[in-house]
């Protein structure tokens, strides 16, 4: 078992070399316990890419996701970052939020902007601009000052992407970002991932059980199934 | 304490954590409880700190060791968060009576600082808690958004913060320093109270975690000043009558959530218009007692002052052979000076001072028997006695003193016309008595007769 995490090992700099994936994970093991979930994943992540993951309810999605941004140990392999984890914009599951939180909608987009702030500092200028941009980018600017569990599911997932779009990141990791959303929501959220690629040059990694849409928007697909995890190049596609 | 507690209750709420809320000051409790103990059997030496010096030591460090077994409970994940609670909750209520009835000597102290006395603490005492709520305050207003991200997003807070642990442990020590000095100053109630009740009422009310702060801040000092103002003016206990008062602004609340922001604040309105008449009503000047002029008539019965606190009321002995004469049954307390003699005396000085010419009702039939605040029965008594003139009669409803600290006072006078029945003059005397120079129970009595009959006077 091996993680390495560049940024460390080179005084806490990303490395500046666009030609390094963000992310390698060589025959990587993952599970709980000491029980292996998934088996054997070898993935590169590079800058711009749009990579899809997917596979039915709990066949280890989200295990994956989490062993990335080390939440979770690995079992065994090696996992490689080449951009510190504050750089990982994350967007959860917005059912995993607790909704007994009174949290507004810039509220939420501000955490994102918490790792450069010092706990004495208030907030500056330039992050309160921040705010407005990323709302603005993700179509939600007019609703900064309503409540976040009063937004539909479309509208939260937007929101949390906003959030991640704060970190400033070089990779985004969404968890099942359509789940739980309206026909035109998911419309919008698949072609402001696809934009974040293609313009913005972040990598992209999301999940979904719905393997048709993945096949449409991604330019690579890892499938998992039973343990076993495989990967797919897009065959046709919308993306641009 | 209404300002800070809500801060980090706040968090106990939205984390789901309320019922540690509820344990800790439990646990705390039992601390004092059983510091008492030890120090009563000897195994803990005497200090010479004061009694709530030697509280605050058990109750800071059985709360942290209560946090420290809970964490580590936690850390082991055997069984429900909830029964580790409810078992420690239920464990550390039980250890706090049984460690009281090991200790019958320290009961009444050790259940004085569990009431929580707020008024009986020293300056320094005051110093203390002002430095350490103090502190706290600026800690919960200075790592806010590191509260707020590793209680919501844990994730995002280890991405972003790294190791979230050492905010959880950050928040619960300053929850543990604000529970185990809250607890002696206010007791387990109270503290529990002012944790939860303020953030429960907030919630329903605000949208926003910063305006979910700082109105669970401004409902906690309101629930502080109305719950103080009202136990002193209805002698009313402080930590019921405070909690008592959460929960009503909690359904307060919940009402309010279902009316217009403009309903509200004209609500509001009215709420502060009210408690400012109130306020003012309540500072209407009070009459001394007549003098005998004012009354055209100088002879005047001074009644034997009713005792209805249901306690002697005897002042300690100064005599060392006559008290150990007493605790073996060989010698009488009756020797011993009351506050109703003591009580009697001073008003008889003040009256003849008025110009009164004093009687005692004893004096023509002594089976006369204390006179009681009631006028009908009052009157009837000196009818049936057959007085005439004017009566003045005294009843005590409560009288607690705490050496150096202060004597709780709660007494009615009534100037009575025994032909027609006609009050001209009374007054309930019923507040705490600052008795700071008093050294024992006999002289803080007694300072406090005298202010009360001071007061009365004019």
């Amino acid at each position: 078992m091996r993680v390495v995490d560049v940024t460390q090992s080179s005084g806490g700099r990303a490395s500046n070399n666009e030609s390094l994936p963000l992310v390698s994970l060589q025959n990587v093991d993952l599970g709980y316990d000491s029980t292996a979930v998934v088996q054997g994943v070898n993935l590169t992540i590079y800058s711009g890419s749009l990579i899809g993951l997917a596979g039915p309810n709990g066949s280890g999605k989200t295990t994956l996701f989490r062993a990335i941004l080390g939440l979770l140990p690995i079992l065994g392999g090696s996992l490689s970052r080449n951009c510190p984890l504050s750089n990982f914009g994350y967007v959860p599951q917005s059912a995993s939020l607790d909704p007994q939180f009174p949290l507004s909608v810039a509220e939420i987009v501000e955490m994102g902007a918490y790792g450069r702030v010092q706990p004495y500092q208030p907030l500056p200028a330039e992050e309160k601009e921040r705010i407005k941009e990323v709302l603005d980018q993700v179509g939600m600017q007019q609703l900064a000052a309503k409540s976040f569990f009063a937004c539909s599911g479309g509208q939260k997932q937007r929101i949390l992407i906003a959030r991640a779009l704060m970190v400033k990141p070089k990779i985004m990791i969404l968890d099942e970002p359509l789940s739980g959303v309206d026909e035109e929501s998911r419309r919008s959220i698949t072609d402001l991932l696809i934009k974040l690629a293609r313009e913005k040059n972040i990598a992209v990694f999301f999940s979904s059980h719905d393997l048709e849409m993945v096949q449409r928007v991604a330019d690579k697909i890892v499938r998992v199934d039973k343990g076993n995890v495989w990967l797919e190049e897009r065959k046709t596609g919308l993306a641009p | 304490m209404g300002l800070v507690c809500p801060l980090i209750g706040s968090y106990l709420v939205l984390r789901r954590t309320v019922f540690l809320g509820l344990t800790l000051p439990e646990v705390a409790a039992a601390g004092v409880a059983f510091t008492f103990w030890m120090q009563q059997t000897g195994i803990l030496p005497q200090l010479g700190q004061s009694e709530r010096g030697i509280a605050m030591i058990g109750s800071l460090v059985f709360t942290f060791l209560g946090m420290g077994l809970l964490g580590y409970l936690e850390q082991r994940g055997k069984g429900l968060a909830e029964g580790r609670l409810a078992a420690a909750y239920a464990l550390a209520g039980g250890l706090t009576i049984l460690f009281m009835v090991f200790n019958p000597v320290g009961q009444i102290e050790v259940l004085n600082l569990l009431k929580g006395e707020v008024i009986a603490l020293s300056r320094g005492e005051l110093k203390l808690i002002l430095g350490v709520f103090g502190l706290v305050f600026v800690a919960m207003v200075m790592f806010r958004r590191e509260f707020l991200l590793t209680s919501f997003d844990r994730d995002l807070a280890f991405l972003l913060k790294g190791r979230q642990v050492i905010w959880d442990v950050l928040l619960y020590l300053l929850a543990g320093l604000i529970i185990a000095f809250g607890v002696i100053m206010a007791g387990p109630l109270l503290i529990f109270g002012f944790l939860v009740l303020p953030a429960l009422a907030a919630r329903p009310l605000v949208n926003r975690m910063t305006s979910f702060l700082a109105l669970s801040a401004v409902l906690g000092l309101v629930m502080a000043f109305w719950g103080f103002y009202s136990s002193v003016r209805l002698d009313l206990p402080l930590g019921p009558t405070d909690v008592t008062l959460g929960c009503c602004l909690i359904f307060l609340a919940y009402g309010l959530r279902r009316v217009s922001a403009k309903s509200i604040g004209a609500v509001v309105i009215l709420v502060f218009a009210t408690a400012s008449i109130t306020g003012c009503s309540a500072t209407t000047a009070v009459t001394p007692v007549p003098e005998a002029k004012a009354v055209r008539s100088d002879r005047i019965w001074l009644a034997k002052i009713k005792n209805s606190t249901g306690l002697p009321l005897l002042l300690p002995s100064t005599n060392p052979l006559r008290s150990a004469g007493e605790m073996i049954g060989k010698v009488s307390s009756d020797y011993r000076q009351n506050v109703m003699d003591l009580l009697r005396d001073g008003l008889r000085q003040e009256l003849q001072q008025n110009g009164y010419r004093v009687t005692f009702p004893e004096e023509t039939d002594a089976r006369f028997p204390p006179f009681s605040s009631d006028t009908n029965a009052a009157v009837q008594l000196g009818r049936d006695g057959k007085l005439s003139g004017l009566v003045f009669v005294s009843e005590i409803w409560r009288w607690e003193g705490y050496p150096q600290q202060f004597v709780r006072v709660f007494v009615d006078f009534k100037l009575v016309r025994l032909e027609d029945g006609a009050v001209l003059w009374d007054r309930r005397v019923q507040r705490a008595v600052p008795t700071p120079s008093s050294t024992h129970l006999g002289q803080a009595y007694t300072d406090a007769i005298n202010a009360v009959v001071h007061e009365i006077f004019g």
